[in-house]
């Protein structure tokens, strides 16, 4: 009996793929950069490539293409590509990784404290962002950890920021807090006040 | 007076709070919470003076500047205060190349708002 | 329930920021009153018992409130000549530049989708008859793709309720249908055959693909129910099916989430759309 074969004879092997869009990734013209780069999408093995492609590549389209398809693989290795993106010097790469974060909330999160508690102020701020995404009281559970301990008034209004949103009343006693610690700060006065006017208006509805 | 303040900014607070200063002092005041929505409230309506966030989910504060001085005359003229929280110098470099006027970084009083955007409009303060 | 109270200017700005980060549906100031009607609506519906109980419902989508609040907001009829100003915009603007750019007698290539019962691809034939003076010079072809293809024998039948046909002048109507009942009409036989009818999914880059490259493409209000990945893929396939400098389309409430980088924002007199880019990918 004839070798029966379950796969045509020329299909490429998965990893002869991958390699062959990861070189096109490296060295193409932008449109070969772009396709391979959507073509990654298929390859769970690929989000290191595409992570490592992010760092060189400086076409906005090729990169949000990258982006896409780490989101479509939405791995663990696709949040671990992404993060150390968000240190960049270049803006629009650190809010093309935030963005691509938010798509992928749930295999995040596990990471955000973490984040929440990086040495890097500019970490903790543009992470704070991405706790908007998490339920109310998980949300307002991790922001009230940042109120009580960041020493940095711009990390402080972030977190306001995403709290005044969708804070619970858990919220109230960290605010306050918050508040005596920055009495002499006019946004975050201003802020607090705001956000703990809207969380106070939970009380009063069922 | 009619001068036209556009605020972008992702955040909703700072937006209130600077429409706050902004409103008080006279000025008629719009918002956008990102670069692209800024972008295209611009096309529609012309501001005479613009307050710029950089961190910016959609598109960036740069990035919106870089598109901003591409635009036909007059909007590609249209003053930029850059208000960031980096401070570095090569951040405010950054911002001056991609075509912002002025560099404030936060966080910002009302009060020292009002003093910089009074300047850039040329109101006596 | 007794009617809820109105909302404030606070809970409205809100919403309407929660509305264009979930849709990138965009709500001017003067369009407050319509926001707040439908708001209440589904605060009444959904038996909240305040705007901050309901923006709790709204944000966790419970019941799938999100997509219930945006089809408060769509149209859910279509019908002829909806959006004209695009359609203006089309003949005023669009189709010039295209024709300035390409070689001429290429055809050019309008596509609609989704078309859903054709009511959009059949409109912009009869304005390109109506307004557009060159429109016997050039070759145009229009195409009309729907995933339903239920929706897309319907519009292959080209038959057409009232409501469908209310913004059109009697004069219009008895031009371009023949009546077949006191309540439905029927697209002539030569407008039927103008416009071309085919299965896509825009989530679907094969069978996107294969309908190959536009000068227009007109796709509205339907981006806003897709969630954040979703438009990326969507985005990604429309840019594919353009032509470097070809022009799309969106509702008039939409601001294209992932436009940037992949397109450029135009504004023209009657309309914004996006442009992709004459060079790149």
């Amino acid at each position: 009996m004839p070798l029966i074969r379950r796969e045509p004879a020329n299909k490429m092997e998965p990893a002869g793929a991958v390699r062959q869009s990861a070189a096109v990734l490296r060295s193409g013209d932008v449109h070969e950069r772009w396709q391979a780069a959507r073509s990654l999408a298929a390859e769970p093995e690929a989000a290191g490539i595409l992570g490592e492609a992010l760092a060189t590549e400086h076409d906005a389209r090729v990169r949000e293409a990258i982006f896409t398809s780490l989101i479509r693989l939405g791995s663990d290795e696709s949040v671990e590509a992404v993060i150390p993106h968000l240190r960049s010097d270049d803006p629009a790469l650190r809010t093309a990784a935030l963005d691509a974060l938010r798509e992928m909330i749930n295999t995040v999160r596990p990471r955000l404290p973490a984040l929440l508690a990086d040495p890097d102020p500019d970490i903790r701020l543009l992470c704070c962002d991405l706790v908007r995404e998490l339920s109310a009281a998980d949300a307002t559970e991790l922001l009230c950890g940042v109120l009580e301990r960041d020493p940095e008034p711009n990390v402080c209004g972030a977190a306001i920021d995403v709290l005044a949103e969708l804070g619970t009343p858990k919220a109230l006693p960290a605010l306050q807090k918050c508040a005596a610690r920055y009495r002499d700060q006019g946004f975050l006065t201003f802020a607090i006040k705001l956000a703990a006017e809207r969380i106070a208006c939970q009380d009063t509805s069922s | 007076m009619d001068k036209r303040i556009l605020i972008i900014d992702d955040a909703s607070l700072v937006r209130l709070y600077y429409r706050d200063a902004l409103q008080r002092a006279g000025y008629s005041v719009d918002e956008a919470m990102n670069g692209l929505e800024a972008l295209e409230k611009l096309l529609v309506t012309p501001a005479d003076l613009l307050l710029v966030d950089i961190n910016m989910p959609k598109m960036d504060g740069l990035t919106f500047l870089k598109s901003l001085r591409r635009q036909p005359m007059p909007l590609a003229a249209t003053p930029a205060i850059v208000v960031s929280t980096e401070a570095a110098p090569q951040d405010v470099e950054a911002a001056r190349r991609a075509g912002g006027n002025f560099y404030l970084v936060k966080p910002l009083t009302q009060d020292t708002l009002t003093r910089y955007v009074g300047l850039c409009c040329g109101i006596k303060s | 329930m007794d009617d809820p109270p109105p909302v404030t200017t606070d809970e409205f700005r809100r919403l309407c920021e929660f509305l264009y980060r979930r849709t990138g549906m965009v709500f001017k100031e003067d369009k407050r009153y319509y926001v707040e009607r439908r708001i209440r609506e589904r605060i009444r519906a959904t038996g909240s018992t305040s705007f901050t109980s309901y923006f709790a419902r709204l944000r966790s989508d419970f019941r799938g409130e999100a997509e219930k609040l945006v089809n408060a907001f769509t149209v859910n009829e279509t019908f002829f000549y909806r959006e004209d100003h695009q359609l203006r915009c089309l003949t005023t603007d669009l189709l010039a530049k295209r024709i300035a750019a390409k070689p001429r007698g290429d055809p050019l290539l309008i596509w609609s989708v989704p078309c859903a019962t054709g009511e959009e691809p059949y409109s912009i034939a009869i304005w390109l008859l109506e307004h557009w003076p060159e429109v016997d010079a050039y070759d145009v072809e229009i195409v009309g793709s729907d995933i339903d293809t239920q929706v897309l024998e319907v519009a292959r039948e080209g038959i057409f309720g009232k409501r469908a046909l209310i913004r059109l002048s009697p004069e219009l109507i008895a031009k371009y249908f023949v009546p077949i009942d006191e309540n439905s009409w029927r697209i002539i036989p030569e407008l039927r055959q103008s416009v071309r009818f085919s299965s896509a999914n825009l989530m679907d880059t094969a069978e996107m693909r294969a309908h190959g490259r536009f000068d227009v493409i007109f796709c509205r209000n339907v981006l806003i129910y897709f969630d954040e990945s979703s438009r990326r893929i969507a985005a990604e396939n429309l840019y594919e099916n353009l032509v470097p400098g070809g022009y799309i389309c969106l509702g008039h409430t939409e601001s294209m989430s992932r436009i940037s980088p992949l397109f450029e924002v135009c504004r023209f007199s009657d309309a914004i759309v996006y442009q992709r880019p004459l060079e790149g990918p």
